[in-house]
């Protein structure tokens, strides 16, 4: 590798605002394949099998887009704000309906969560139990 | 500058938006309880604010829609995370999948029947669907089975607040032995704020409730045309 190449490599492990460019380059990549190839999934999710498969096969580090990745997950509360305001233009959510929405969230959540860590937490206890009884033989 | 010009709706609401956002940030890690987080205090803030100044919707999305354009970089980046857990991937996915697959069959499933049981409009029920994944998986996944994406990103906050909550109550109710299934509780039922209070039982539990709600998103996006078609 070149010295200049190497140097850049060094600013880019360091510089977050780049390593966030970076990120957002292989989102629009990901976008243009997913238009061009009519894929049903959004270019986001497309981009992120692509970095996946980039960071697997090694040409791209960890370092490069860590620093980047990690705030733009930290933020990501505030690029949805937009989106959840437009619950202004929902009025009807005043009043029974919004109560029976909450009543879903609120016992459909009880349900995923019960249903969830019962089925892993017993998942796990057999394969434990298995690994055990097959270390014991 | 006149208060009707586009222009400074344009500046300002993005700006309002962002300050809004630090200052919640700073309020939680002031006061912690948990419906001082900034997921319910940002938007609510900025609801008061649009009715304070008297703007509406469409004057407020004018500035601030590219905001909602960072959701595709910030999709991109769960690689990231789910390259760093490739080990925890490679030692537990089954229980992982099963978890997940179960997890996810169970929030679509009540979601629809509870809605339906309830008499609530079917594009609403569509969108109450997804609403136990994290938000630009969610938002996605609502599009494609019918639901009006912007209303999802509505039950995922609450979803999340209330899921937050819940968990800890649910944790003393189960008996849970792993850290695993305590991860996965939060993970699936209450996304990126079910992550957080994760992270503050313990870093096993926190780490397993990003990983599950990273995988429970993808799932679910993957479930959609299966979905699509058992609605029909």
């Amino acid at each position: 590798m070149t010295l200049a190449a190497l140097r850049l490599r060094a600013v880019l492990r360091r510089t977050r605002l780049l390593q966030i460019l970076l990120i957002a380059a292989i989102w629009l990549a990901g976008d243009a394949l997913v238009r061009i190839l009519g894929l049903p999934v959004p270019g986001g999710v497309v981009g992120m099998v692509g970095l996946l498969v980039l960071l697997a096969l090694g040409w791209v580090k960890p370092a490069s887009v860590r620093l980047g990745a990690y705030w733009l997950l930290a933020e990501m509360l505030l690029f949805f704000v937009p989106a959840v305001i437009a619950v202004m233009d929902h009025g009807e959510f005043m009043g029974a309906l919004g109560l029976k929405v909450a009543l879903v969230i609120v016992v459909g959540t009880l349900l995923v969560m019960a249903g969830t860590a019962l089925t892993v937490d017993l998942l796990y206890r057999w394969r434990m139990r298995d690994r055990m009884r097959h270390a014991v033989e | 500058m006149r208060w009707s010009d586009p222009t400074l709706h344009l500046l300002f609401w993005p700006l309002a938006t962002v300050a809004i956002y630090i200052l919640a940030k700073r309020l939680y890690r002031r006061w912690h309880y948990w419906w001082t987080g900034p997921l319910l205090v940002t938007p609510l803030a900025v609801l008061a604010l649009l009715a304070i100044l008297g703007a509406d919707y469409r004057q407020y999305m004018s500035g601030t829609h590219w905001l909602v354009l960072m959701l595709g970089p910030a999709t991109v980046a769960f690689a990231i995370p789910i390259h760093e857990q490739r080990t925890v991937i490679r030692r537990h996915w089954p229980v992982l999948l099963v978890g997940v697959l179960a997890g996810s069959s169970i929030a679509l499933a009540s979601a629809w029947a509870l809605a339906h049981a309830l008499g609530v409009p079917d594009a609403v029920g569509r969108s109450l669907m997804p609403r136990s994944t994290t938000t630009p998986f969610a938002m996605a996944m609502s599009g494609e089975i019918g639901g009006v994406p912007q209303l999802t990103a509505v039950f995922v906050i609450l979803t999340g607040v209330c899921g937050a909550a819940m968990g800890e109550v649910m944790l003393k109710w189960l008996p849970l032995r792993s850290a695993l299934a305590r991860g996965a509780l939060f993970g699936m039922a209450a996304h990126g704020a079910g992550v957080a209070k994760a992270t503050e039982i313990g870093r096993e539990e926190g780490s397993i409730a990003g990983l599950v709600m990273i995988l429970a998103g993808l799932l679910n996006l993957m479930l959609a045309p299966l979905v699509m078609l058992a609605l029909r």
